[in-house]
């Protein structure tokens, strides 16, 4: 499980993460890390994070996903999170993180026109 | 009444194996899958407290039944530091690690009944209980 990583692909301008594993500390951080670097290294516009496969988020995970959000904002990529279920929303907000600032989409597929309509708006600067 | 289970946390691994546990016993006592993720994110947190402040400690959980209703019980002991001031500790978005200050508040809320009791130089036990619909 230590060496596990998560892979993360490049369609055009955009990545997308698709988390499939339970995913221990250590393994998120490192998909932080990688993910950071990776759009670095393609200059991606945005990023889909899709958590269909996700059976819990705790606070650990759920802190991590706002700093990614933050810290490719900062890079100035934009972040989406997609495919939150049911059982994670509720035990994410129970818990009392509301992630207020991530923008999140039912599915892969809406999340992929919210960040379109995203990266639109911010103009061509990494063209 | 089944057998109840134990892990050993020490790493941020039997975090994983702690949580996965008690989600596999929910399942199996019937609770639903909102349930098994609340009762499975709870013993996270509480497993990520053993391991970032006592180191090692362990995770038990057990059948329990009251007044003819089944539940699940999580015990979580460690021999660690203690908490000086348990109330401080409750306080949501308190924290002294890299935490957000969710654990122990935000687990007290996924659960239905939640004890915990502390010494300083002694260790930390904190029991959860949830109830069956």
């Amino acid at each position: 499980m230590e060496s596990l990583r998560i892979p993360i692909l490049k369609i055009g301008d955009i990545l997308i993460a698709s988390i499939q594993v339970n995913l221990h500390d250590a393994s998120a951080v490192q998909f932080k890390d990688d993910l950071l670097q990776k759009i670095h290294a393609t200059r991606a516009k945005g990023v889909i994070i899709d958590l269909t496969a996700l059976d819990l988020v705790d606070s650990f995970i759920g802190r991590l996903i706002a700093d990614i959000a933050a810290m490719a904002g900062l890079m100035g990529s934009r972040v989406v999170i997609t495919g939150l279920q049911p059982a994670v929303a509720i035990t994410l907000v129970e818990l009392g993180l509301e992630l207020p600032r991530v923008i999140t989409a039912l599915n892969l597929e809406k999340g992929l026109s919210v960040l379109q309509r995203l990266t639109a708006e911010s103009g061509d600067g990494a063209a | 009444m089944g057998q109840p289970k134990s892990a050993v946390i020490r790493s941020d691994l039997d975090i994983v194996i702690a949580r996965t546990m008690a989600r596999d016993m929910a399942k199996a006592l019937g609770f639903s899958a909102i349930d098994q993720a609340r009762i499975a994110t709870a013993v996270s947190e509480l497993a990520r407290n053993i391991y970032l402040y006592a180191g090692t400690g362990t995770v038990t959980v057990r059948e329990v039944e009251k007044l003819g209703r089944k539940g699940i019980e999580i015990v979580c002991e460690d021999q660690g530091p203690g908490i000086p001031d348990i109330d401080l500790v409750m306080q949501d978005g308190y924290t002294t690690s890299r935490g957000m200050g969710m654990g122990l508040p935000g687990a007290k809320r996924l659960m239905d009944d939640f004890s915990i009791q502390s010494q300083v130089g002694v260790g930390t036990k904190v029991v959860l209980r949830k109830w069956r619909n």
